[in-house]
């Protein structure tokens, strides 16, 4: 039973997952740091997500919006399949990766909503 | 001065409503936000300030603020076939601005983003009408480095103070959480034990315990956007919360709960 907090790392509620860890060491958090490296990708990934006419071009031609977007052919091959640790592994924001292929599947309807 | 404080969860899966979502646990929470609808009505507020975690939506790599105030005309965004738009308390928003920067935090402030769907889906559901002004309040929850969740309780302090000291009658709403790993294969594991954890110490009044997590620990924990709330927490001080719901989904720890000011 609980009855006190009295330092988190020390809490019962911590799980002891942070225990003599520096927060500013950022490699294997879930959410990390994008790497300068990253950045044409996150911008498509941010387009695909937030600007509806960049959708609609990556939705009609998706090989020509990532060229629009100065992607790699390598980048660009991780984006069309859709392979999310192969994206997060080059740099990709997890929240973005996921949040474009949600739009996706709304753009294209493949998504039922408002189901009840 | 302050006249209400809510937390909200605002998981778009509670509006977008797909067929993955366990009607009744959704229905459960849709009832919460009735209530939250019900005392807003109630309170009468001039103005919502609004704090909600951006998900890279009004901002992305080109410009990460820590903390920012809305301070347009009006804000407007889109989620989906969702469109929505609220009119800003100007002279609000400017003075959280203006006295923030005075009491010693560097905000930033725009007049022209757009407004991430944090905001909109729980006004979808406990916006009174006719629509009361809103205040965003951004706080950087998905772009490391991420404000310290100490600096966020402490703005949270410095909001209430000047919140305190308005003539308008102010609702404070914390948009997000809890527990959720979207994007990660974490995804289907929220840390349900570590929100009810949360919950009884915000039950207990003890909020201020808070401000002593690591950012590590909210990463871990699924509880990066619990920043909005930590600021919250900081202007309620040692309220007790009311925890009108938490009801965990297969993907995100969703609550709603109110503090008496």
């Amino acid at each position: 039973m609980r009855t006190s907090l009295p330092g988190i790392t020390a809490t019962p509620w911590s799980n002891g997952r942070s225990k003599d860890r520096v927060a500013a060491v950022t490699d294997d958090l879930h959410y990390r740091f994008p790497p300068a490296s990253a950045y044409r990708l996150n911008r498509c990934l941010f387009a695909i997500k937030s600007d509806r006419e960049f959708l609609a071009r990556y939705v009609a031609d998706p090989g020509a919006a990532s060229t629009e977007m100065g992607l790699t052919a390598d980048e660009t091959r991780d984006l069309l399949a859709h392979d999310r640790d192969a994206l997060v592994a080059r740099g990709a924001h997890p929240y973005l990766v996921f949040m474009a292929e949600l739009r996706l599947g709304m753009e294209r309807e493949t998504q039922p909503f408002e189901f009840f | 001065m302050l006249v209400g404080a809510f937390a909200v969860a605002h998981t778009p899966q509670l509006l977008a409503r797909p067929e993955t979502e366990d009607r009744e646990i959704v229905l459960r929470v849709h009832a919460a936000f009735a209530r939250v609808k019900h005392r807003l009505e109630a309170l009468r507020p001039d103005v919502i300030a609004m704090v909600a975690g951006d998900h890279i939506e009004a901002f992305f790599l080109n410009g990460v603020p820590a903390f920012a105030v809305y301070a347009g005309l009006e804000a407007a965004g889109t989620f989906g076939r969702y469109r929505y738009r609220f009119p800003i308390h100007e002279p609000l928003a400017r003075a959280i601005l203006e006295q923030g920067v005075e009491r010693g935090f560097d905000l930033f402030s725009t007049q022209d983003a757009p407004l991430d769907y944090a905001f909109y889906v729980p006004l979808h559901f406990t916006m009174p009408a006719p629509a009361v002004p809103l205040v965003p309040l951004h706080v950087n929850a998905y772009l490391p480095p991420q404000p310290t969740p100490r600096r966020c309780y402490d703005w949270g302090a410095t909001l209430g103070g000047i919140l305190g000291a308005r003539p308008e009658r102010v609702v404070l709403m914390a948009s997000g959480g809890m527990s959720h790993f979207p994007g990660t294969d974490r995804y289907a594991s929220p840390d349900v034990e570590w929100d009810r954890h949360v919950l009884d110490v915000l039950r207990d009044g003890r909020g201020r315990e808070l401000a002593a997590l690591t950012g590590e620990e909210l990463d871990k924990t699924g509880n990066v956007e619990l920043r909005t709330w930590i600021t919250l927490l900081g202007a309620v001080g040692a309220a007790r919360a009311d925890v009108y719901a938490y009801e965990p989904s297969w993907h995100h720890g969703n609550a709603v709960v109110e503090w008496p000011v």
